[in-house]
């Protein structure tokens, strides 16, 4: 008896642990098998989730590839396959991109799923940028500007770290970069008809009026919508802007320019910039530089988008008025009360959004903390690891110090104007 | 060229300056006109010493125009002097959209060459186009003397494709096939062994060639084609002996093999008017091979052709992975018929009226039709086709073409071809109407043979 007593209790035990761990791994067995894509994390918020180190694998023909590193100078497509968490997508272009941080080492790549293959996507997405963080030896300025970006409302690329394998061999830490093209659109603004160009920089040009010569303005500004259309329809707009900020100053003057670009969206993105001490932006170095000219369908005025933001946390003692008068448009529309202390405002707002819980520095903690792993392992970035720990101590020093400063000298700025809020 | 000229000058010509024209068969030294190399020319002229090998003794080096202009040496010994001028008048729905010109567009060819023989024993051919930036079409000789076993050597046609090697003089369609003008091999240097064995019922052809042809070469340097290439070709006509309506089918088959260095490949899609339909950007390495199949019946005024031609470009290491991918494949297929109206015998040729247009004749008048397709892709199919360099399915494109045709032949130099052409392009967008598959063209051809 007392042996089927036992007998009995180990069967109960059986069926109920049969209960609690058969039938539910048969249940996540049927749903891998009835939708691998939820079960596989296939939506680009896990692609972009900024909290993991992706793991990206492309396959890329050796011929290729030698030739991908010897003409690093050319926008040639090259076939690829491209690997992430168990999915292949087949087929993909992939090409050599960046100006400053186009090197044959530690490659810059663009990746254009539809290159070949009419119509194919990738998690929705058309092409996404694999940022090789060359010239940022932080390796998180990038990342952690787009994020300030997001942070105040700007639209911004949406980024996440990854480790990059091509042919099986590791290339370091990536910045997986969501493209800003028409599905960035439709994410952001809720349609993809609109006009997208991408800024790219010829010379150093502050604003200033070319000419009404349509074909000085396209080398500057690569359409990435509309792309067959006829110069006019792309470009006239565009000079129109330059046109009337270059225009007399009279009375009419923000009337004309704000007929071709919203100028309080302008004012907010430069001052994010400033906050972040950017040093190859709207107001860069080297004139206009990194940025998306966005004008929606059936509208001539122009929004900013910002790009390619690695030069950031240059300097925390910067001034927030640093190279604002060097630019035609910012400098002629801070000399309007009410933008100037728009200005001074979003400065602020930076500032106490910085500060908001130490969001910058624990931003600035977390990312680091992402990126050290890989970083000790990426053996073709430019800059040795102790430069890289160097450049992290640099940018907490900012994280911490910039929100002061900042708030201190738009205060004193106000006071000098009488503009006090 | 305007009309009024392309229209006129073969008649002035033919009005003024070509001799009277014998009502007579031609002679066996006659016999040259429209041939092309190799035995298995499908020029239905008699080939010389083909029916009998007696000759007329000769006068050395006396001057004589029969069928062409010929000097003749000795006993069995002669050089022909031969040209031929073509003027096409095109019109064409892509073409007018291609060139934004509504009238068409003449496209002139002139060859010039001598060919003959020497002393019975030898055979030879040198012709050159005028105005070409390769001039020079077919220049060979071939060692003749046993049936069975002949060797020619030059540039020549590969032995591959029925419709590629009948001489352009007879064509029963102003264009050659799709499949035979992009896919045969065409001309290279090489040499070839020949012959016709069971009682001539078997032809066999085998040569050694430098490359695999000139048909699909283009002179981007990017493309890469097949390199010392060996062609065979057998035909067989099973009812030879029967001397019955049966007697003149004739099957065939080619093959040919090519090694190809790593490349993009130079097989392109094009259609009758040179319009590219695909244009191959695939990598390609390892062997290029090419089968064929062929039929050809004549029975009375009437005639069927039908081929198929696939070319494989083998793609070793293309992968991403530098593995192996599925086969670039080409192929092509055509089925035509033709029927001479007023009544001449298919098999004994048309370029010879036996009641020439000028001697109150009627000439001779044949209709014709052909529906063809030609297209490009991979041995490996499927639903994720891509136009990557390294897809493994590729996604190819096809060109189908219906042809239907009129042609004249006033008398044995004066033809006249007349077609209408369907072309449906299966993806327009790599065509030359990226808005419509299908379009409509028509050309109108002179051609005068000396």
């Amino acid at each position: 008896m007392g042996s089927r007593n036992t007998c009995i209790t180990v069967s109960s035990d059986s069926i109920s642990r049969f209960i609690h761990t058969f039938i539910p791994t048969v249940f996540v067995l049927m749903a891998v098998v009835l939708n691998p894509a939820r079960v596989q994390g296939q939506t680009t918020a896990d692609l972009f989730n900024p909290d993991v180190v992706q793991e990206i694998r492309l396959s890329i023909n050796s011929r290729d590839l030698l030739e991908l590193h010897q003409r690093y100078q050319e926008n040639t497509y090259y076939t690829a396959d491209l690997s992430w968490q168990g999915q292949r997508v087949r087929n993909v272009g992939v090409r050599s991109r960046g100006t400053g941080s186009r090197n044959p080492i530690k490659l810059g790549l663009r990746v254009d799923f539809d290159r070949y293959t009419t119509g194919q996507t990738f998690l929705g997405l058309r092409s996404l940028i694999l940022d090789n963080n060359w010239q940022d030896p932080s390796l998180l300025a990038e990342r952690a500007a787009m994020a300030f970006f997001e942070r105040l409302g700007q639209p911004a690329p949406r980024e996440s770290y990854c480790r990059l394998y091509i042919n099986n061999v590791f290339q370091g830490l990536y910045s997986i970069v969501e493209s800003i093209d028409a599905p960035f659109l439709a994410r952001v603004y809720g349609s993809e008809q609109g006009y997208l160009f991408r800024f790219d920089y010829q010379a150093a040009w502050h604003g200033e009026y070319l000419g009404d010569d349509l074909a000085v303005y396209k080398p500057f500004f690569e359409p990435e919508t509309h792309k067959l259309e006829a110069d006019v329809m792309l470009y006239a707009p565009i000079r129109d802007l330059f046109r009337e900020a270059n225009g007399p100053e009279d009375a009419v003057w923000r009337e004309r320019v704000e007929q071709s670009i919203d100028l309080r969206q302008l004012v907010r993105h430069v001052a994010i910039e400033s906050f972040l001490s950017e040093d190859d932006g709207f107001i860069g170095a080297f004139g206009m530089n990194n940025f998306y000219l966005y004008r929606p369908a059936g509208s001539s005025i122009h929004r900013l988008l910002p790009w390619d933001k690695d030069n950031t946390f240059a300097d925390v003692n910067r001034s927030i008025f640093f190279r604002t008068n060097e630019n035609v448009l910012v400098d002629r529309a801070l000399g309007y009360s009410d933008l100037r202390a728009l200005y001074l405002d979003v400065l602020d707002e930076c500032a106490r959004s910085a500060a908001d819980g130490d969001w910058l520095a624990n931003e600035i903690e977390w990312l680091a903390a992402l990126a050290s792993g890989p970083a000790g392992e990426d053996t073709l970035k430019q800059f040795s690891t102790e430069a890289f720990q160097a450049a992290v101590d640099r940018i907490r020093r900012f994280a911490t110090e910039r929100s002061r400063l900042v708030l201190d000298e738009a205060a004193r700025a106000r006071a000098a104007s009488g503009n006090v809020p | 060229m305007s009309l009024t000229a392309i229209v006129l000058w073969p008649v002035l010509i033919a009005s003024l300056g070509v001799p009277r024209i014998s009502p007579e068969p031609p002679s066996p030294e006659d016999a040259l006109v429209g041939t092309t190399p190799g035995p298995q020319s499908t020029d239905t002229t008699p080939q010389p010493g083909a029916k009998d090998g007696k000759k007329a003794v000769k006068p050395p080096a006396r001057f004589r125009w029969d069928q062409h202009p010929s000097l003749h040496l000795g006993k069995g010994t002669r050089i022909d002097f031969r040209a031929r001028f073509q003027g096409d008048l095109r019109e064409s729905d892509a073409l007018r959209d291609a060139v934004e010109e509504n009238s068409g567009l003449d496209i002139a060819k002139r060859r010039v060459g001598v060919a003959g023989e020497i002393r019975n024993a030898v055979d030879f051919q040198v012709e050159a186009e005028l105005g070409n930036d390769e001039p020079w079409r077919d220049v060979y000789a071939n060692y003749k003397q046993h049936a069975a076993v002949q060797v020619q050597g030059g540039h020549f046609k590969l032995p591959f494709s029925l419709d590629e090697n009948t001489s352009a003089t007879n064509l029963d369609f102003v264009y050659r096939s799709r499949a035979a003008s992009q896919l045969a091999p065409g001309r290279d240097l090489g040499i070839m062994a020949h012959g016709r064995v069971l009682d001539r019922a078997l032809a066999y052809e085998v040569g050694v060639f430098t490359h695999d042809g000139r048909n699909a070469r283009t002179a981007d340097s990017d493309r890469v084609y097949g390199g010392r290439t060996l062609a065979t070709r057998v035909t067989f006509e099973p009812f030879r002996a029967e001397k019955d309506w049966r007697s003149d089918l004739q099957i065939g088959a080619a093959f040919t093999t090519s090694p190809l260095d790593e490349g993009f490949s130079d097989l392109r899609g094009r259609t009758s008017f040179d319009a590219r339909f695909y244009r191959p950007g695939v990598w390609i390495a390892g062997n290029r091979r090419r089968v064929g199949a062929e039929l050809r019946w004549r029975p009375g005024p009437f005639s069927i052709k039908s081929e198929y031609i696939r070319v494989t470009d083998e793609r070793r290491g293309q992968s991403v992975d530098d593995t192996d991918l599925s086969p670039a494949v080409a192929a092509g297929w055509y089925v035509s018929g033709t029927w001479a109206v007023t009544g001449e015998a298919k098999a004994k040729g048309l370029d010879a009226p036996p009641r020439p247009f000028f001697r109150g004749g009627p000439g001779v008048i044949e209709v014709a039709a052909r529906l063809e397709r030609l297209s490009f892709g991979s041995a490996a199919d499927g639903e994720d086709a891509s136009e990557g360099p390294r897809a493994e399915v590729i996604a190819g494109n096809s060109d189908r073409v219906e042809t239907f045709g009129v042609n004249w032949y006033a008398n044995r130099w004066i033809k006249i071809q007349f077609n209408i052409l369907r072309d449906t392009v299966r993806d327009p967008s790599q065509g030359p109407l990226p808005d419509r598959t299908g379009y409509w063209s028509q050309v109108l051809r002179f051609q005068l043979s000396l």
